[in-house]
């Protein structure tokens, strides 16, 4: 009872976040088991046809393209990214904070602003065309727009600063001393990374990777500005169903299919930081 | 690290700082471009800039959204210092309950959260708007609010509030006079984010906003679809160079306060 007391504080912002994220929650996945009619309207009656339309071969797509696109993003950034949190994390103080201030500034910069700015980079009378042309490079404007990879470049773009972070942190932490040992004792620059600093910062990848495949599960808005709606992907799915209000049960079931795929990657990475107490969450 | 490898550090690092942010320097150079297409520059104008003023759907959203972000920060600011210093009070086990309930908007993407609370609103027939947008943004404004007011709380000498409750102080007293002073510039610092965070959302706005509530990103977005025009370009710099401004300031009151203490 006295433990009660001491906790009831608690309770009014508990239900408050729990009237907003839990219960709308629970409240798509409800409407997931739904039917709706003609003119879309909802209709009382429980169905799995949402959840059975998923292994459509159409959507199975979308959900094979998300997954493609989020795991790609997690493994381009992984490869520039780590360098640059390595190179970082070695440089002199006062380099580093110029270095950290850099990464982190793009958090503060429109979302929109720098997707956009791959328009006016790639775009056919964009700035690499422009000088491609200039030069004499190029006759005719290379097309580099509307295609996988220039939103693969865009969700990239927008999410590396997450991952350098994440690697920086597990980096900066890592105990110098085993690494000098490492040299002491005979082992090139290679063998000392791949057998010591490689595997210590491991917990920092996998925080990075979620960090960076969760988010690109959702950012819809690079996929229509510089995929041009022609690959679809499940945010831009989820988001035409239900704001042109045509299925929302539909919307539902792919929500929660989302949000299942957000619990595998989340699960994966507690397994891989386990044994590792200073985790993400 | 031998020069070699140093020299190679050096250009890896400078090459990606420069791909970082050729992006956003080119938007900012072409807002100033004569010439509407990005094909040529014709020479520097603040044309797009005017346009941008006699613009009513625009002055409209960015009213719109000022007014929606300040709420939401004065909100969250509210509920997310309350909750810190809540999860000073209660059992560790609460705490930690706290601490995984508080990343929970965080974790959900924001796709299936802005559909969550569409769908949710909607059956509540609350009117899309600036409350439905403050709702939906404090809620992922306060775990920031939250983080940054806690990790401040933390660092308060406890012998100073042993003193207090041993000079007969009440546990109002308490939070007041001491505990909210002391962490006043980590919540000006925390609002001041929000303030930010909720003046760039696009993804949950777009669910939230109402007929006659767009908010400016919102807008922006629906500009963007259409086309590259250089008043998009002029936008965009604008909102920037307020973000930094409002980042800029918030540094500087988290400074100060260390400043001050170190002199104390």
């Amino acid at each position: 009872m006295k433990k009660f007391k001491q906790n009831a504080p608690a309770i009014p912002i508990l239900a408050w976040i729990g009237l907003l994220v839990g219960v709308p929650l629970i409240f798509v996945v409800v409407l997931s088991f739904l039917s709706r009619d003609n003119l879309g309207n909802i209709v009382f009656q429980f169905t799995l046809e949402n959840y059975k339309r998923i292994f459509d071969p159409i959507y199975l797509k979308v959900f094979l393209n998300s997954f493609l696109l989020a795991a790609l993003t997690a493994i381009i950034t992984l490869l520039i990214g780590y360098p640059v949190a390595y190179f970082t994390a070695n440089l002199e103080s006062k380099k580093r904070s110029l270095a950290i201030g850099l990464i982190m500034l793009p958090f503060w910069i429109s979302s929109l602003l720098r997707t956009y700015g791959w328009i006016i980079l790639l775009g056919n009378t964009g700035l690499i065309n422009n000088i491609l042309l200039r030069m004499n490079i190029v006759k005719s404007p290379l097309s580099m727009m509307y295609k996988f990879s220039t939103i693969l470049i865009g969700t990239a773009y927008m999410l590396i600063p997450f991952m350098i972070i994440a690697i920086y942190n597990s980096v900066d932490k890592l105990d110098k001393s085993l690494l000098e040992a490492s040299s002491d004792l005979g082992a090139s620059k290679w063998k000392t990374f791949f057998n010591i600093t490689l595997p210590l910062t491991i917990p920092g990848i996998a925080g990075g990777f979620t960090l960076v495949f969760i988010p690109s599960l959702g950012l819809f808005f690079i996929s229509d500005l510089l995929g041009g709606g022609k690959t679809i992907f499940l945010g831009n799915l989820i988001n035409t169903q239900v704001t042109k209000g045509r299925n929302k049960p539909l919307a539902a079931a792919f929500s929660v299919g989302m949000i299942i795929l957000v619990l595998v990657v989340l699960f994966i990475y507690s397994r891989v930081t386990k044994d590792n107490k200073e985790g993400l969450f | 690290m031998n020069s070699r490898t140093k020299k190679f550090r050096t250009v890896y690092l400078s090459l990606f700082f420069v791909i970082l942010y050729i992006p956003v320097l080119s938007v900012i150079l072409y807002s100033f471009n004569k010439s509407p297409s990005t094909a040529q520059w014709a020479g520097f104008t603040l044309d797009w800039y005017k346009e941008l003023f006699n613009d009513r759907v625009i002055t409209e959203a960015f009213k719109i959204s000022i007014q929606v972000a300040f709420l939401t920060s004065i909100l969250s600011a509210i509920l997310g210092t309350a909750t810190a210093i809540t999860s000073m009070y209660v059992t560790k086990k609460m705490e930690k309950t706290i601490n995984g309930v508080m990343i929970l908007p965080l974790l959900v993407p924001e796709v299936a959260l802005g559909v969550s609370l569409l769908l949710f609103f909607n059956a509540l027939r609350l009117p899309f708007g600036h409350l439905t947008l403050v709702l939906s943004h404090s809620l992922f404004c306060v775990p920031y609010v939250y983080i940054m007011v806690q990790l401040r709380l933390k660092e308060i000498n406890i012998s100073i509030i042993e003193a207090a409750k041993d000079l007969g102080a009440a546990k109002w007293q308490i939070i007041r006079t001491i505990i909210i002073p002391l962490v006043m510039p980590s919540i000006i610092t925390a609002s001041l984010l929000a303030l930010a965070i909720s003046l760039d959302d696009v993804v949950i706005s777009t669910y939230m906003s109402g007929p006659t509530s767009t908010t400016l990103p919102v807008h922006i977005f629906s500009m963007m679809r259409v086309g590259v025009t250089p008043k998009i370009n002029a936008l965009c710099t604008l909102i920037l160079v307020g973000t930094f401004f409002i980042v800029g300031l918030s540094q500087l009151v988290s400074r100060k306060s260390r400043k001050e203490e170190e002199f104390k």
